[in-house]
């Protein structure tokens, strides 16, 4: 399967960069489109849609190529896919009932092929302006599809504004909506990972007071107390508007036990005054166990990159494309190195690339679960089985 | 782009000296130089930042578990004393049923020591009024007859001296019974040890209700030799299991009384039994009472379980025994069969 990757600061960029990719006669099918909120979405969708290319997008909060990243831009992966490998499948999620819309999209993707793969996009924020429920999605997919069929994607960003996210194909778009590439899992093989890099710190705690995605207790005291003087921030324990995610948890998160040897981050991401709790964009249910965090130590870069050549040369194979999802919140702790991160999968696999800073992730830790992540560099290599 | 790289930068871009080529390979090398120094400058901002902020929460960790140390201290203190109060109040139950024991055994002590106190007095009676007779003989002259008479004086005084022993030993027996915790083991005859207290068991429960009767059977094997234990904590077990074995079968007795049926033959019967066997001895003590029901015979060896009325019972009887036993490196078995009757079976090792 032969692929190319483009990027643009326009849609006029974007319809040059397409051009030139066609002269060598390249005869892409589909487009996984990942760009920025302030870029006109229709007009893209209508410059595919005049080449026959079928879009799979959405919105990002900074998007990046091989040998190009950006914020505000437009990042593509376009693939030469055969028609009957694959299907672009889009669910609203009608009455907000994310089960129904998920359920419906895994039952036609098994309708499609026997042994579906899929590549997915979910919105990152909901309906009530909150953190998506991933884990929800991915447990709702996993629940339809069964435990043995390989998914990997990310939630869509809007480049740090958290207000409202996009997933879109060439005539449809939602805010909350979901958005998939299935490919036949006979003919397309999909290898990948999600590695955080995030390591416990301290000592065990337990939730001891929780509702919904309120903390209110952590050990029998104030969890925002707690979270914020043992974070270095007392003095902002009074202050109403401290704004926590931005200042403090997109680097320290919670790590939480989960499944068999995983774990997932759990991010306070914002304070309830008038509660006294820590809003937390997963809910940590009373009694769960968790810890503390210290950030990925910059060797993560190494391990991310070591662990995908391992994996490469464990399954002897190769790679017709890449796309990474990398989690937003890697930026400021990673900086100019979540760049070598995304060119170095790149360079370990040696072909085209596109991906996005995401708001969550999906996929597999090594030998692991499909699980929603958050804080992780998830990737995955699309190749055409011989 | 670094400002001094940015310098080098321009003196490269205006020199005429360089050509095309080295240009271009100079200002390769000074954005990787730039990336590198951006790369460097951005560990050290976030390393001292993330080295303050972890310094923070590991300080308060610390001084969080300090604070549960000290609670976890005050706490452990605070159990070490319950743990002591605990440990007095069992020795003061353990001495309480010592003594209720000593209750069960007075009867048959004063029964015990009665005999040879009668042979005492009969005897210094005999020998008081021989040797008024002997002064008679001696006024008399007559030598002969007061050699005679002092040969039964000795020989009086000989049964009066063993018979003293004899109450002396009992005595002895039980002040031993009722002392505090000795560890001192003693190389005992176990058959003897045991007649003994089946003696003083069924004779205090006779002198307690003279219309108790029961057949006492008693089978000892005599290749026993000697064996080491606490002898007063063993007989503690053997004048428990034995009382409770006379009660077990006087109860089923009342009980058949009341019936309409009648007692039909029914005579209360308990029997010891000794018997050595490869390393060790086994005493068997059966009665032929109710048993103990199935839904209760998981229970008898736990501390104050009793199913004698509210004062007759502590209930520690048979925990306490099952404690010695085990102490001495033995077992305390039973096997009851409701209606027909119980077998205890202490086992005890003979090279303890």
């Amino acid at each position: 399967m032969n692929s190319k990757s483009i990027n643009g600061k326009s849609t006029e960029d974007i319809k040059q960069a397409l051009q030139n990719s066609l002269v060598d006669g390249f005869d892409p099918t589909v487009a996984i489109v990942f760009m920025s909120v302030k870029q006109d979405r229709k007009a893209i969708c209508e410059l595919m849609d005049s080449k026959n290319i079928d879009v799979f997008g959405a919105t990002s909060c900074g998007e990046f190529t091989n040998n190009h990243q950006s914020e505000g831009e437009i990042a593509i992966l376009l693939l030469e896919l055969s028609k009957e490998h694959y299907a672009i499948l889009f669910e609203d999620f009608v009455d907000e009932n994310l089960d129904n819309a998920v359920s419906k999209l895994a039952n036609n993707a098994l309708k499609q092929f026997t042994n579906p793969s899929l590549i997915v996009c979910s919105p990152g924020v909901n309906q009530k302006g909150e953190h998506f429920e991933g884990e929800k999605l991915v447990k709702s997919l996993e629940k339809s599809l069964g435990p043995d069929k390989i998914c990997f994607g990310g939630m869509a960003g809007d480049d740090w504004m958290l207000k409202e996210t996009f997933v879109f194909t060439n005539y449809k778009e939602a805010k909350y909506g979901i958005v998939a590439l299935v490919l036949d899992g006979d003919k397309i093989a999909l290898n990948g990972m999600a590695i955080t890099g995030w390591k416990p710190l301290g000592i065990t705690r337990t939730v001891t007071k929780s509702k919904g995605q309120l903390l209110y207790e952590i050990d029998g005291k104030s969890a925002v107390e707690l979270y914020l003087r043992y974070l270095g921030k007392e003095d902002k324990i009074a202050e109403k508007d401290f704004k926590v995610f931005e200042e403090l948890s997109m680097e320290y998160p919670f790590i939480v036990e989960r499944d068999k040897d995983e774990t997932v981050l759990k991010t306070p991401m914002k304070i309830d005054s008038a509660e006294k709790a820590l809003v937390i964009d997963i809910p940590m249910p009373e009694g769960s166990k968790f810890w503390f965090t210290q950030p990925p130590e910059f060797d993560i870069v190494e391990e991310v990159i070591e662990k995908a050549s391992e994996l490469k040369m464990e399954l002897r194979t190769e790679a017709d494309a890449l796309l990474i999802f990398s989690c937003a919140g890697r930026q400021p702790i990673l900086g100019p190195m979540t760049t070598d991160e995304n060119e170095g999968l790149a360079e370990v696999w040696q072909s085209p690339m596109a991906g996005f800073f995401t708001y969550g992730e999906f996929g597999r830790v090594l030998n692991g679960r499909q699980n929603y992540h958050s804080g992780a560099c998830c990737w995955v290599t699309l190749k055409e089985k011989a | 782009m670094n400002k001094n790289l940015q310098h080098i930068l321009d003196i490269v871009n205006q020199s005429k000296q360089l050509s095309e080529g080295d240009i271009s390979a100079i200002l390769n090398y000074l954005k990787k130089a730039d990336k590198d120094l951006l790369i460097s400058d951005f560990k050290l901002e976030r390393t001292n930042k993330v080295k303050r902020t972890t310094a923070i929460l590991l300080e308060e960790t610390i001084g969080e578990l300090e604070q549960k140390r000290a609670a976890i201290e005050e706490t452990n203190f605070a159990l070490n004393k319950s743990l002591e109060e605990l440990k007095s109040a069992q020795a003061q139950l353990v001495q309480a049923e010592k003594m209720a024991s000593l209750g069960e055994l007075t009867a048959g002590i004063a029964h015990e020591i009665q005999n040879p106190l009668n042979f005492v007095n009969n005897f210094s009676e005999v020998s008081k009024e021989l040797l008024e007779e002997m002064l008679e003989e001696i006024k008399n002259g007559d030598m002969e007859e007061v050699k005679s008479i002092a040969n039964d004086v000795t020989q009086n005084l000989e049964k009066i001296l063993h018979h003293s022993k004899r109450a002396d030993g009992i005595v002895k027996g039980m002040l031993q019974h009722s002392r505090k915790n000795s560890d001192e083991k003693e190389a005992i005859d176990i058959n003897l040890l045991v007649d003994e207290y089946l003696r003083l068991a069924y004779h205090g429960l006779r002198a307690k209700d003279n219309t108790f009767n029961a057949s006492l059977d008693s089978s000892y094997d005599k290749s026993i030799e000697k064996i080491s234990i606490i002898p007063q904590d063993i007989g503690r077990v053997v004048l428990n299991i034995i009382t409770n074995a006379f009660y077990a079968c006087n109860e089923k007795k009342k009980k058949l009384e009341k019936e309409q049926s009648g007692l039909n033959g029914f005579q209360p019967k308990v029997s010891v039994t000794t018997k050595k066997e490869n390393n060790s001895i086994e005493i068997i003590i059966s009665d032929n009472g109710n048993g103990i029901k199935k839904t209760i015979i998981n229970k008898i060896f736990q501390p104050f379980f009793t199913t004698k009325p509210t004062g007759q019972g502590t209930g520690l009887g048979l925990s306490l025994s099952y404690d010695i036993i085990t102490t001495h490196g033995g077992t305390l078995k039973v096997d009851s069969e409701t209606g027909k009757g119980t077998n205890f079976i202490i086992k005890l090792p003979t090279n303890n």
